[in-house]
């Protein structure tokens, strides 16, 4: 699903953020990312769909070099990708109906599509009866709950991840993880950045861990270290 | 489909009335330059329309003294009709004193001082010649040759006059082009930079739209369509001003109806055809400023 090839990225030339990174992610997956702050997860992160470009390597998503590919093609990419974020980028002057309902208008779905696709997706994360609400008057997880719902809404092929219990405490941060587990279970790859030692090694997934840029670790069901 | 262009809609209004005082601005500046554009169409057509009357019409005045005798005009005038390869003899008027007073009292009406010095007595009669060929080395050589006659005062060619009007108005259609063309520039530059006040007021909407797999054009029309609008807007206003300063124009000039100032006029149907053309180029530049605006914002 997702394959790096000797990928190196530098933001300036003293800066390596990732350095000749290679691995690959099956479909269905759950990878978490780990090592400290700097080390690299959000460049990898960002590789994967494009909002960066490396200097030297390749990135292969959904079997194809997506920085071969023209610009007008990387919308499409990204609609097989959602994002979630540590800080959640929800539109603070829309609902939480209104949230989710725009990742599909943006991509030109229709209304019937949309009021049957939305309370589906509001009723898998548990916020059924807060579609009306604005995110103000929710909690931190139930507003990571609605960033989740609108990353899936479109049923992505994968899901990345950055930091998304970092503002939460541990128990609202286990729920967000059952439910991203759920959607992993989808089918679904989820690839999730996070320094949450807890969380890493409750779940047991595959871990690859970052250090300075560089892989040091790529282990099958992974703790923290 | 139906979904994108309500979804435009409804954004472009949206942000119509976030931006009230900038979008005013921009539409202010639209307005004003439009305006000044078409002022130059019009008033490069009356300039052309004047010229184009003279040309057609006397080139050449015979002035008679106002003491001359009959005789001496009857000849001048056989003078004159014997060429009727260079003058079109058919067209040959002759104004008496009393004539050219009458059209003295409206040549200089704005200027009493010239006309106190004049009396239908002193004043001098004249001949309005109407030339054939379009050689002027020739008309002036026969003009020259009128000078001889005895009881001719002066003789005028009205192409001294038509120069001197051409060079002013080569002059009016120069600082008009380039006043206007300034003042378009700055509209689109003010339209430009509401469009990037607007998308920065929605960074955080745009970059969940880009995630989530907009595309640019889905991202940038919205914006495009304001700009378009405020351009428009712009190009409706200079239009009502430039309907209104035409016929204030037309007005004034109506009051010197017999003589040349009416040929400023200009007609009603070359006035819309300039405004349709402000309403064109209003659309067009707020729809380049935006554009402009929203690609170089979108490129990260």
């Amino acid at each position: 699903m997702i394959r790096l090839e000797n990928v190196t990225k530098t933001y300036s030339t003293e800066v390596t953020a990732l350095r000749d990174a290679s691995f690959e992610i099956a479909k269905g997956e759950f990878v978490f990312l780990v090592g400290p702050s700097g080390s690299g997860k959000s460049t990898l992160l960002r590789l994967m769909n494009r909002q960066e470009q490396p200097e030297r390597g390749e990135v292969w998503v959904a079997g194809k070099d997506i920085n071969a590919m023209p610009d007008s093609k990387v919308p499409f990419l990204r609609r097989n990708i959602g994002n979630i974020f540590q800080d959640y980028k929800l539109l603070l002057n829309k609902t939480v109906f209104e949230n989710v309902a725009f990742a599909l208008e943006v991509i030109g779905r229709p209304k019937h599509v949309i009021s049957q696709q939305v309370p589906a997706v509001l009723d898998l994360v548990g916020l059924a009866d807060k579609g009306d609400r604005f995110p103000h008057q929710l909690s931190g997880g139930e507003q990571q709950r609605v960033s989740i719902a609108r990353a899936f809404v479109n049923r992505p092929l994968i899901l990345l991840a950055d930091e998304p219990t970092g503002n939460l405490d541990p128990a609202t941060g286990e729920g967000i993880m059952r439910l991203l587990d759920r959607i992993n279970g989808t089918g679904t790859t989820v690839v999730m950045a996070t320094h949450d030692q807890r969380i890493v090694n409750q779940m047991r997934k595959r871990v690859v861990q970052l250090d300075r840029g560089v892989i040091v670790r790529d282990q099958e069901r992974g703790v923290y270290d | 489909m139906l979904a994108r262009i309500s979804y435009a809609f409804r954004e472009t209004w949206a942000s119509f009335k976030r931006n009230v005082t900038l979008t005013a601005a921009a539409v202010i500046t639209s307005a004003v330059s439009l305006l000044l554009v078409g002022s130059t169409f019009l008033i490069q057509r009356a300039f052309d329309n004047l010229l184009t009357r003279w040309k057609g019409d006397v080139e050449l005045i015979v002035y008679v003294r106002s003491d001359a005798s009959p005789e001496q005009i009857a000849f001048i005038q056989e003078a004159i009709e014997s060429q009727p390869t260079i003058i079109d003899v058919s067209k040959l008027r002759y104004l008496d004193q009393a004539e050219s007073y009458a059209e003295a009292q409206k040549l200089f009406a704005g200027d009493p001082g010239t006309l106190r010095l004049l009396t239908p007595e002193n004043i001098p009669s004249q001949f309005k010649v109407v030339p054939i060929t379009d050689d002027s080395n020739l008309i002036r050589e026969l003009g020259e040759s009128f000078r001889g006659i005895e009881g001719v005062r002066e003789v005028a060619y009205a192409q001294d006059v038509f120069d001197v009007v051409s060079r002013v108005s080569q002059f009016i259609r120069v600082a008009t082009t380039v006043m206007s063309i300034v003042l378009l520039i700055v509209a689109i530059g003010l339209i430009w930079n509401t469009i990037r006040t607007a998308m920065f007021a929605r960074r955080r909407e745009i970059e969940v739209m880009k995630l989530v797999g907009a595309t640019n054009w889905f991202i940038r029309i919205p914006f495009m369509l304001e700009g378009l609008l405020q351009g428009l807007i712009g190009g409706v206003l200079s239009c009502a001003g430039l309907w209104g300063l035409n016929t204030a124009w037309s007005n004034a000039v109506a009051d010197f109806n017999d003589t040349e100032l009416a040929a400023l006029v200009v007609s009603d149907g070359y006035v819309r055809w300039v405004m349709i053309m402000l309403l064109v180029i209003g659309a067009a530049a707020g729809a380049i400023g935006s554009g402009i605006a929203a690609s170089r914002f979108l490129d990260v």
